[in-house]
């Protein structure tokens, strides 16, 4: 996978943490908001096995997609010890997404959680157009 | 409904409205006092209220405790009792970190005494207390003992060696919440559980000793065993991975779930299913299994605890004596006799960042204080005091027997950051005498006490609302952060 730098902002929320992402189109916005969160959470220096896992993924609109997308994502980290290096969508559709996820193992040698974010909220969820491009904000716990 | 559009009126010195507009079902009622009051302005927690006001079945009023902070559905510091027929249960009313609560503990040992040792105290705290991010301890449960901490709590624990029977006379609910089932949680919830009983968590979680620094009411202070000079010991944690998971799942289950119910939500973290639905039982069910987990977690945790002081100040354990005082949760969904227009009824109350508060008389209380009412732990900042109190019956007629859970966030993480940036703020504390040790780097600038409301303040609305009444002051010596 080719890693890019996402473009996103922190918000200021007094329980949590807010950012906003952008995108030129819905698979760029959903691997840009993963890879926001990623970059806020973990720190990685390189090393470790790498392995792929796909994900498949339903939503009741693109608001709650991308909540449950970030949401997996954040299992695999939280959960299984699996940090995510990138992401890749294949296919998406509103209510729908396919996607390839490289992670490593975790090992806290190379890797170090700089910012607990604990679940992706509801709260505040937006996936819209605005100006020509694509924007989410979400709010995590932590 | 827009900020724009929330009003407040002032009822007295400690009591505002929101009246009832749009479609809000009932006003909202904010507990403040005048010094406060201009923080509520800053962030989104008054349309929170509001936007509480709007579920289905809520009854009296969408409360607001006097350290009410912008959260996400519910303010942190909300309070909503619902109809059990007509009403709703919401994940986000209760919180990711299902009882998420403290307990206090009280000892024989004196603060000059302790003082030269605060140093080594901490430092074997620190050692001995697994906290951190993402922290694993030294339990790893089977699943059918993981089974048995969600059914049994805080029993659990002591049946396992973790403390004294006559710690859960001290912990709310007796530190077992009844109708948990297993059943319904995930493998994921499961997974998470396992090997994170016995962390304290990161954040804003922590372990605080602690001189009680002024006594208010000496008759109560006595009854709940606190005498000026005296070490304590504060530990504030939750549920872990488990109870996030567990909120985590029922969220997206209940939001699935929305579109096949007539109810318009103003915030989607407002998901909420109705009460005697077979999902809202669900959820209600997990709920307990959560926390259970947490209870028994901080018992586990105060037996480390002791251990640690017994250890290291070489001290026999009836010279250090080391008592819980109270445990309390406050995050938490509770089914629950109150007054409703002179009519005694079950309610479902939620306290999302808001504690129980009982008066003396009260059934639910333990016979050691009956006479008394029920203790109140509110911790401030890791900078500042915390405070114990004793549960009133202005709680009772007022706020579905609660009160607030500690000093409130004013500023996010990142401006707390910006705000510490150039400072050591070990040294800040120490200089005060606080000695602190925290694994995470950026905990301590998170943490900052201007991050905060005055908690001295948030005390003086809860004292003066008569929601609960000041029995003690606690000043911290030295603190353990995750």
């Amino acid at each position: 996978m080719k890693k890019k730098t996402p473009d996103f902002t922190v918000l200021n929320h007094t329980a949590d943490l807010g950012i906003r992402a952008h995108g030129t189109d819905l698979r760029d916005l959903f691997e840009n908001t993963a890879r926001a969160m990623l970059q806020t959470m973990v720190r990685i220096r390189p090393g470790g096995k790498a392995a792929t896992i796909r994900l498949s993924l339903d939503g009741q609109d693109l608001a709650d997609l991308m909540v449950r997308w970030l949401g997996e994502i954040l299992y695999l980290i939280a959960g299984e010890d699996k940090v995510v290096l990138d992401v890749e969508i294949d296919s998406i559709t509103p209510s729908h997404l396919r996607a390839s996820v490289e992670y490593v193992p975790f090992d806290p040698e190379l890797h170090e959680i700089q910012c607990e974010i604990k679940a992706v909220t509801y709260h505040q969820i937006d996936v819209s157009r605005k100006n020509g491009l694509w924007q989410a904000t979400v709010v995590f716990d932590l | 409904m827009d900020m724009m559009d929330i009003t407040l009126e002032k009822l007295d010195n400690y009591r505002w409205c929101i009246p009832r507009k749009g479609a809000m079902r009932v006003p909202g009622l904010i507990f403040s006092n005048p010094e406060l009051i201009p923080s509520l302005k800053q962030d989104q927690s008054l349309k929170q209220v509001a936007n509480v006001a709007t579920l289905p079945g809520i009854i009296g009023h969408s409360l607001g405790m006097p350290d009410i902070h912008w959260g996400y559905g519910f303010p942190i510091g909300g309070v909503a009792a619902f109809d059990l027929d007509e009403g709703v249960i919401s994940p986000g009313g209760v919180g990711y970190d299902i009882n998420c609560g403290c307990r206090l503990m009280t000892t024989r040992l004196r603060a000059d005494e302790i003082r030269p040792l605060i140093k080594d105290l901490v430092s074997a705290l620190f050692k001995n207390i697994p906290c951190g991010v993402g922290s694993t301890g030294r339990i790893h449960l089977s699943k059918n003992d993981e089974t048995k901490v969600a059914v049994q709590g805080a029993v659990w624990a002591v049946k396992n060696g973790y403390g004294d029977p006559e710690d859960l006379e001290r912990t709310e609910d007796a530190g077992t919440m009844e109708g948990a089932d297993p059943s319904v949680l995930s493998e994921r919830a499961i997974k998470r559980g396992k090997d994170q009983l016995g962390t304290l968590g990161s954040g804003n979680h922590f372990l605080e000793v602690q001189v009680v620094d002024q006594v208010y009411d000496t008759g109560k202070a006595q009854a709940f065993g606190l005498w000026e000079g005296q070490i304590t010991v504060f530990i504030h944690s939750g549920s872990r991975g488990f109870g996030y998971q567990i909120c985590d799942d029922f969220l997206k289950e209940i939001s699935a779930h929305m579109s096949g119910e007539d109810i318009t939500l103003p915030d989607r973290q407002l998901a909420c299913a109705r009460i005697k639905s077979d999902l809202g039982r669900r959820y209600l069910a997990a709920m307990a299994c959560a926390a259970n987990y947490a209870w028994a977690n901080r018992q586990i945790l105060m037996h480390w605890v002791r251990e640690t002081f017994l250890e290291t100040l070489s001290v026999r354990p009836a010279e250090l004596d080391m008592k819980l005082l109270y445990d309390v949760c406050h995050n938490i969904a509770k089914i629950e006799s109150h007054t409703v227009c002179g009519e005694r009824i079950q309610v479902c109350v939620h306290r999302k960042g808001a504690t129980r508060s009982l008066p003396a008389g009260h059934k639910l209380l333990p016979e050691i204080y009956r006479d008394v009412g029920q203790p109140v732990l509110i911790p401030g900042d890791m900078g500042t005091y915390s405070y114990v109190l004793a549960g009133s019956e202005g709680a009772m007629i007022h706020s579905f027997g609660s009160t607030c859970h500690g000093a409130g966030r004013l500023l996010s993480r990142s401006q707390a950051t910006k705000k510490a940036k150039g400072r050591f703020i070990e040294n800040e504390l120490k200089a005060r005498g606080i000695f602190v040790r925290s694994r995470g780097k950026k905990t301590l600038k998170e943490e900052i006490s201007e991050a905060y409301k005055d908690v001295s303040q948030v005390v003086e609305a809860v004292h003066g609302s008569g929601l609960a009444c000041r029995v003690a002051r606690l000043r911290p010596l030295g603190v353990i952060k995750g």
